[in-house]
């Protein structure tokens, strides 16, 4: 089953009045329910701007070329309000950073409930989902530290149980393995993929890492603003 | 709690804020409790004034003019519109030192009934009782609150004024206006007193019981007070005849100068607590960039975002608040007790300025947090995530 039919999809950005950077030249993918896909691509190859745009932060532009279509879980998602995506993102999609970007000032467990009540849920239930969430990364016991007194993979952990703490169907990461040690990325990476086959959950990882690209299914290669290739691991490794 | 994480997380700037709100408010509270007290003192004259003309002898309101005579009474009764008459002797307790806010301490009397029930005026009694007919030439005494605590007596007690002890039959209840700091005795005694005091080239040719300073005019229903007072003005030339309405316009411009410099102040703290929180918050908004940014990208609507800073900038505005009234009140306090034994009682801290002023730092927080909020709101969120 499809979660995200994206086709057609353009970027502009005007940087200055004479400099226009084309981030995304006409994009199309579609990722099924269960996939583990990582988009890979030099720096400035589009890879970012296609994760925001399928993460629903920045919507495709409108108007130049074919109109341009995201369907997530068979809905459009071209013509919803900021409001409308916020609400999408809360409660629907999770998201890992490659700087972890957790609130200095609350704890692990305050960080990953916070995901909870954006997306609605009263304070005590955001706080025992909060510390399930932290029990499916191991981090129960480290509940009530601050992200100053943790390391860099458990920060990192921390920030994957926010993005989980929604059970959301769709998870966006970019370069979560980007700030920490091969050690350490090769936890985060076995968590995801674990996470990934237990419970069903969609990976969507923008990556530099090739060791992310090999553990997932399938990866999507973008240069200059296009899909140059989209394939399983077997032909991905031939690539 | 994790607001006051935030706050925590700068101490210095939000502790400087915070000050320059106390500050601001502490001032507010300062001089609205001074404008209390001259509020209080004015709206005390103000409802004695009214209903009623105050004919003296130069002077305001009888004090510090020259003696009148008694016989005077029948001729203001022969004018018309003149209801009831009441002959009234104020003097300055000159034996009483000490620079006093507000209306210097003086002896006063007037005949037991006079008023025929027309006198609306009238101070409850705080202990003892009042003067009656019984006590005319007696050396009695009524004193005001403020008197009673600056002689330390009480009701049974004694006091001395030109070297005759008067005894202490009743004490008033406070009214933060003259009869505080009045003295009352029985007419026939007030006039020997004023009739002692007087120099005494003056003293030769009048007689105590022919005295008086003052007369208090009942105009009949009906009668134009102004009309009255300005016909009394001219049968009598050098005499000064008060209404309730032009004392309110005397001391009118005088009271309207003090509010106006309480809401300069007002604005002042405005101007300067509103920068400062709009600064705070600025710059509290410029170091958490990425994690507005974050908090976007992960589900925080706009609304939540300028909630939880307006929120943050309310409390940075209420905490000041908050100290600025407790300091205000201490101050407030401590000033008084310190001139309560000499009489001056400076401040008067109501319930209403501690509230408004607290309201006011908590909505001045928050509308300052207005727009630094709406700018957070505003971030693009990949852009705000990049933000180093």
């Amino acid at each position: 089953m499809t979660i995200l039919e994206a086709r057609d999809l353009r970027k502009t950005y005007r940087l200055s009045k004479s400099n226009t950077v084309e981030a995304l030249r006409g994009v199309g993918v579609t990722i099924d329910e269960g996939e583990m896909v990582a988009i890979m691509g030099p720096s400035g190859s589009g890879k970012s701007t296609l994760m925001h745009v399928l993460g629903l932060l920045h919507k495709p532009d409108p108007n130049h070329g074919p109109a341009p279509e995201l369907l997530f879980d068979g809905r459009s998602m071209t013509d919803l309000s900021d409001r409308e995506r916020t609400k999408i993102r809360a409660t629907e999609m999770g998201f890992v950073f490659q700087a972890f970007n957790l609130v200095p000032t609350m704890s692990a467990i305050e960080n990953v409930a916070l995901a909870a009540e954006y997306a609605g849920t009263g304070r005590s239930k955001a706080r025992n989902a909060a510390i399930e969430s932290l029990e499916l990364v191991g981090l129960a016991d480290r509940a009530g530290h601050r992200p100053s007194e943790l390391s860099g993979g458990e920060q990192q952990r921390v920030a994957i149980a926010r993005a989980l703490v929604n059970r959301p169907r769709l998870v966006i990461g970019d370069e979560p393995t980007g700030n920490l040690d091969s050690a350490r990325s090769a936890d985060v990476l076995r968590l995801l993929r674990r996470l990934n086959r237990d419970h069903g959950q969609t990976f969507v990882i923008v990556t530099h890492d090739p060791e992310v690209g090999a553990t997932c299914d399938r990866t999507i290669r973008m240069r200059d603003g296009q899909v140059v290739s989209d394939g399983r691991r077997t032909t991905d490794v031939a690539a | 709690m994790r607001m006051l994480r935030n706050l925590a997380r700068r101490r210095l700037r939000t502790g400087l804020t915070i000050t320059g709100i106390t500050i601001g408010i502490w001032a507010l509270v300062v001089f609205s409790s001074m404008a209390n007290k001259v509020d209080a003192l004015v709206s005390g004259g103000s409802d004695y004034y009214a209903g009623k003309i105050v004919v003296s002898d130069g002077g305001f309101g009888g004090i510090g003019g020259q003696p009148m005579r008694l016989a005077q009474l029948d001729e203001l009764s022969a004018i018309d519109g003149v209801d009831v008459i009441v002959p009234a002797v104020t003097m300055i307790a000159g034996d009483i030192q000490g620079v006093s806010f507000g209306p210097p301490d003086q002896v006063y009397g007037t005949p037991f009934g006079a008023d025929q029930g027309r006198e609306t005026y009238v101070p409850q009694l705080a202990q003892g009782r009042s003067l009656t007919a019984a006590d005319e030439g007696g050396d009695v005494a009524v004193l005001g609150t403020s008197i009673a605590a600056k002689r330390g007596v009480a009701v049974g007690g004694t006091i001395t004024l030109q070297d005759r002890t008067f005894e202490v039959v009743g004490i008033l209840e406070p009214t933060l206006s003259t009869p505080d700091v009045t003295i009352a005795v029985p007419f026939t005694t007030a006039q020997q007193l004023v009739h002692a005091d007087l120099p005494s080239v003056v003293r030769e040719q009048v007689v105590a019981d022919e005295l008086a300073t003052s007369f208090i005019v009942f105009p009949a229903a009906g009668a134009d007070h102004e009309a009255l007072a300005e016909s009394i003005e001219t049968q009598f030339p050098g005499v000064t005849a008060l209404t309730g309405d032009g004392y309110d316009a005397s001391v009118g411009s005088s009271v309207a100068m003090f509010n106006s410099i309480i809401v300069g102040i007002g604005l002042v703290s405005l101007i300067v607590g509103g920068l400062s929180v709009i600064n705070t918050m600025a710059m509290s908004v410029a170091e958490r960039t990425r994690e507005i940014g974050v908090k976007r990208a992960i589900g925080a609507t706009r609304r939540r975002i300028i909630r939880e800073l307006m929120l943050e900038a309310g409390v940075i505005g209420s905490i000041g608040g908050l100290l600025g009234v407790a300091l205000g009140a201490l101050v407030v306090v401590l000033v008084n007790e310190a001139g309560r034994s000499s009489g001056t009682v400076l401040f008067e801290l109501t319930t209403n300025t501690a509230v408004f002023a607290l309201v006011f730092s908590t909505i001045l927080g928050v509308i300052a947090g207005i727009v630094p909020a709406w700018s957070a709101a505003r971030l693009d969120p990949v852009a705000a995530l990049r933000y180093e």
